[in-house]
């Protein structure tokens, strides 16, 4: 045979044969709608009677997307996947991880939506939501919902559905104002992680019993830290990471908070927030108790070099490998009589582009299910977002930790709602916070010097 | 028969040039329309882009149509320019809408499946291949050819069984069957078939092509996938970003020309006299436009300067104690290091590899090692210099006291932290060079310098050094411009990215957040050229001192 002939004919195969891989409906991601160019308007009503591009009785192909915290859970969205796929009539379903080392999660979804690839439905965190809506990312979803039987928004907490629901045309929030942004994937709250083996080891009172006896306030833990912090020049009592959760509770535990009570202004520099501030700085730069403030608390605490380790739900799978005596315990009340804990949470949202809003909210609506979340919740990652005792009692048992109440009593703890900025820009606001935190927390800064100036810098987010 | 066939092909080539005439005639007019629809149906400057490109593509074609006629060589090679973009662009076109560029994700998955029938192909190749040693017996070659053949189309006719997604093909029908598909398959064809017309023999040869202009075209065309690479993916996105450096776009809608705004942003600083070193910024500067960026004081007076984007200021700087630490740490030991691998020493090979290993680790991976090793609490180089501290102590009775460094989170030391990092890694590639560089010298300078009594020092600094010239100011200039654009490092090792307190915050990082944290994709690109032009102006000085001082080899 002619090797001239061999060669066109095998080229035309493999190229034929690539096109016909790439063009298969498996293959392709569900047929998005043409980009937006301009951001609709808030209250835009979504086209529920959109007209989707394939006839009702055929197989919709959807994609979701969500940030597992580690490979078992992974698995789990991937079987739930499967479940749902089988279980919810004409639609086809694909999950995808997102999220690695190296690309952060929400930056490459960023990067997909504005690339016209992003899938149907995406979790986001519960801070971009302003942003996502504001934009025009995702869909308002108020009227499905307000069309679907036995649709509640009281059957969530009430925190992330106030935002969910935030409509920001006319600030209105709740079941009737016009907006739903999302469903609520799980909730989470700030615990201490204990090193009981530290703990007894410094004869330390066990935070715990200081908690149930309602003792367990600022001056408690510090003396707890103290009394650890003495075993060694490598032993701490306390550890957290540097970002807005941790230093946020100190803020909202003495009774200060981010911004004003409407969201509409810097609060930073209020007697309050800055009351909470000085606490933590005297913990690092005072007492220094603390893992300095920057580093990765968590490799320490995993090696045993610290007592009390402020993290989330999301830190509990990790640390069930520990071998140290290990369990969890509220955070301290601060001088405002609660712990001024926040609540974590993120919400799926559907992707505004998408060619199937209706087989999209039907998706997110399954995502959020009680059997569903109930599965989640038994790696340990998280809190359900329903409101139902029989949630509370299901992850109760998933131990360790045995203080697993610690995480439901931080929700009840007047937690604060991680929120979005809706009158200005969070990834703004945030980093001029941050970087004027970390100057506060590592004594570059005075507590004065840092009110002097850190409204009239962070209070420029509110214009943006 | 020969006389019967010349005018017959004669004639046919004739009917070709006349159909090549009237396709870019009318390729001219539908230019030009496409020109008018362009200019009125984009937003923004793009219009003039796009408006811009097509109506070169058209003048040319109507350019085409009198040097045809005149059988002008160049006619031809206007033709099959632009019938070669109409019909890559037609491709590329058709492929993103029926959603073959997205599928390419799922077709590397099943790819994998593949590939043992791959490897059947190989050893089919072989087989045939090895039927070429038996030149002396015919019938014996063309036998292992056939065989070999048979199991070449059988391995490729099973790979490509495994890869097909036989579903595909009434997706790809029903994706095609579409009007605008349809145009664009039309002109995916007719684009091809003009090209093909011209570029054959007959037609090459009426048109006047001799040898030279033959191969001038094959090499153009040889050069285009590379050449059209460029434009599209480089110098495209390149134009594309200083575009969008006017804009306020925002990565999702209409990107709105607003001028100068982004630079002037970046650029507008205040200046302003303190009444005294203390006194607060917000009674000397508008706080609601500037932060405060500095204060110094000169001939007893104090003064403050602020800005309106502090951070990019702040990434400047950062950015520049960066390239001053990092690119002397990064060449001058790599040129002490080249000059002792250069040696002829035992194992000298085995060291040049080992030291050019953290050259290939990746970045991220790197990065992640030594933030552990950072890691004030429990990090190695803290455990081994208490360990040290403690053994000196314990050997002479001092009180040293242990410094406990706090690398990463430490404003005074993040950023030589990240820098030494740095510098380790890139130091084997640089001594790769400079060995290089140095085996390139020729012996002889260095026996005459022996013989003129010169010892190993005075051999370094006058033959080794002058004759490095070249190598070093390479060495230089690719540090220097790596350094300027680090990122990884930084965003991966420092929590947040670019703390403590903005003390490693790097001019990338800071367009990366921007752009892709911010919603700022605009301000970013401006960013973008600002830094591109101070890495031209830092390059551009490197090139004069190497022509004005350097020695030519």
């Amino acid at each position: 045979m002619n090797r001239r002939l061999i060669f066109v004919f095998s080229s035309l195969l493999l190229v034929a044969s690539m096109l016909l891989s790439a063009c298969a409906p498996a293959a392709t991601p569900a047929p998005a709608a043409p980009a937006a160019t301009e951001a609709p308007a808030a209250t835009e009503a979504p086209a529920v009677e959109q007209p989707t591009e394939a006839p009702a009785m055929e197989e919709v192909a959807l994609r979701w997307r969500t940030r597992p915290d580690n490979q078992e859970e992974a698995d789990v969205y991937a079987s739930i996947s499967d479940e749902l796929d089988a279980k919810l009539e004409g639609i086809t379903l694909s999950y995808e991880p997102g999220g690695s080392e190296s690309s952060s999660y929400q930056d490459v979804l960023k990067t997909e939506i504005g690339a016209g690839t992003a899938p149907d439905v995406f979790w986001i965190p519960g801070s971009d939501v302003g942003d996502f809506a504001k934009r025009g990312l995702i869909l308002n979803l108020a009227d499905q919902a307000s069309m679907t039987d036995g649709f509640n928004i009281d059957d969530f907490y009430a925190g992330p559905m106030a935002a969910l629901t935030h409509n920001p045309d006319t600030n209105a929030e709740g079941a009737d104002s016009g907006a739903l942004w999302g469903l609520p994937r799980d909730v989470s709250t700030f615990v201490l992680y204990l090193n009981n083996d530290l703990l007894a080891e410094a004869g330390a009172t066990d935070p715990r019993e200081l908690a149930a006896k309602g003792e367990w306030t600022w001056d408690a833990f510090l003396e707890t830290a103290q009394k650890v912090r003495a075993l060694g020049s490598d032993i701490y009592g306390y550890g957290a990471n540097a970002w807005w959760g941790p230093y946020g509770t100190w803020m909202n535990a003495a009774g200060g908070g981010f911004y004003n009570a409407d969201q509409t202004a810097c609060n930073l520099n209020s007697p309050e927030s800055l009351a909470g501030l000085q606490f933590e700085q005297d913990i690092y730069q005072v007492h220094d108790v603390a893992v300095p403030y920057g580093e990765d608390s968590e490799p320490p605490y995993r090696a045993g070099k610290v007592a009390m380790f402020q993290n989330g739900r999301w830190a509990t799978p990790g640390t069930r490998t520990v071998e140290f005596d290990w369990d969890v315990v509220e955070l301290p009340q601060g001088p405002a009589g609660d712990a001024g804990n926040w609540q974590f949470w993120g919400a799926y949202a559907v992707n505004a582009n998408t060619a199937h809003p209706e087989e999209a909210w039907k998706l997110a609506q399954a995502l959020t299910e009680a059997d569903v979340q109930a599965k989640i919740s038994s790696m340990g990652a998280n809190i359900p977002s329903r409101v139902s005792q029989e949630a509370i009692d299901a992850f109760l048992t998933f131990t360790p930790p045995a203080n697993n109440q610690a995480f439901i009593n931080g929700l009840q703890d007047n937690a604060v709602a991680e929120g979005p900025l809706w009158a200005g820009s969070w990834p703004d606001f945030v980093s001029v916070m941050d970087a004027r935190v970390s100057a506060l927390m590592t004594g570059q800064e005075t507590i004065d010097q840092f009110a002097a100036t850190i409204c009239d810098e962070a209070g420029k987010a509110f214009s943006q | 028969m020969t006389t019967m066939t010349m005018p017959a092909s004669r004639s046919r080539t004739d009917t070709w040039l006349l159909v090549l005439m009237l396709w870019h005639g009318l390729l001219a007019v539908a230019g030009l329309v496409a020109v008018y629809v362009a200019f009125t149906g984009i937003n923004g400057g793009l219009r003039f882009a796009v408006a811009g490109v097509l109506l070169v593509l058209a003048l040319l074609s109507a350019t085409t149509v009198p040097l045809i006629h005149r059988r002008d060589h160049r006619g031809r090679s206007i033709s099959l320019v632009v019938n070669y973009l109409g019909f890559l662009t037609c491709t590329a076109l058709l492929l993103d809408m029926i959603g073959a560029f997205t599928g390419i994700d799922d077709l590397a998955q099943r790819f994998g499946r593949g590939l043992p029938f791959l490897l059947i192909s190989f050893v089919g190749y072989f087989i045939r291949s090895f039927g070429d040693r038996f030149e002396q017996f015919p019938q014996r070659q063309r036998s292992f050819q056939r065989v070999g053949n048979i199991i070449m189309l059988a391995g490729l006719l099973l790979f490509v069984l495994a890869i097909i997604n036989f579903s595909g093909i009434p997706a790809l029908a029903s994706e095609i069957l579409q009007p605008v598909r349809m145009a664009l398959l039309l002109g995916l064809i007719l684009f091809g078939v003009m090209f093909w017309a011209m570029w054959r023999q007959p037609v090459a040869e009426v048109m006047g092509v001799n040898n030279a202009r033959s191969e001038t075209l094959s090499g153009y065309l040889f050069l285009s996938p590379n050449f059209l690479g460029f434009l599209l993916f480089f110098a495209g996105p390149l134009l594309l970003s200083l575009y969008t450096s006017f804009t306020n776009w925002d990565a999702f809608g209409t990107r709105d020309w607003v001028g100068l705004e982004n630079y002037a942003r970046l650029l507008h600083m205040t200046f302003a006299q303190l009444s005294s070193p203390t006194q607060l910024a917000t009674e000397v500067i508008n706080t609601s436009i500037f932060d405060e960026l500095f204060r110094f004081s000169i001939l007893g007076k104090s003064f403050i300067v602020g800005a309106q984007d502090k951070l990019f200021w702040l990434s400047i700087r950062n950015t520049v104690v960066f390239c001053l630490i990092a690119v002397p740490l990064s060449v001058i030991p790599a040129l002490l290091v080249g000059t002792i691998l250069n040696s002829k020493l035992p194992g000298m090979k085995f060291f040049r590899a080992v030291y050019f290993i953290p050259s290939v680790a990746a970045v991220v991976g790197v990065s992640l090692i030594w933030q552990w090793m950072y890691n004030a609490a429990v990090g190695w180089i803290n455990y081994a210099i208490t360990s040290g501290i403690g053994a000196v102590n314990g050997l002479t009775g001092l009180a040293i006291a242990d410094p406990q460094m706090r690398w990463l989170s430490s404003a005074d030391t993040a950023l030589l932290s990240v820098a030494l990092m740095v510098a380790w890694q890139t130091i084997g590639f640089n001594t790769v060079l400079f060995v290089a560089g140095m085996q390139n010298i020729p012996k002889v300078l260095y026996e005459a310098a022996t013989v003129d009594g010169a010892g190993t020092w005075a051999q370094f600094r006058n033959v080794t050094l002058p004759l490095l010239g070249p190598t070093t100011v390479f060495v230089l200039t690719t540090t220097l411009i790596q350094a300027f654009q680090v990122f990884e490092p930084i965003f991966i090792m420092t929590n947040p990215p670019g703390g403590p307190n903005n003390s490693t915050l790097s001019m990338v990082l800071y367009l990366y957040q921007n752009g892709f944290q911010r919603f700022r994709q605009g301000y970013a690109s401006a960013i973008a050229w600002v830094l591109f032009l101070v890495i031209f102006a830092a390059t551009v000085i490197q090139f004069r001192r190497q022509r004005g001082g350097a020695y030519e080899a």
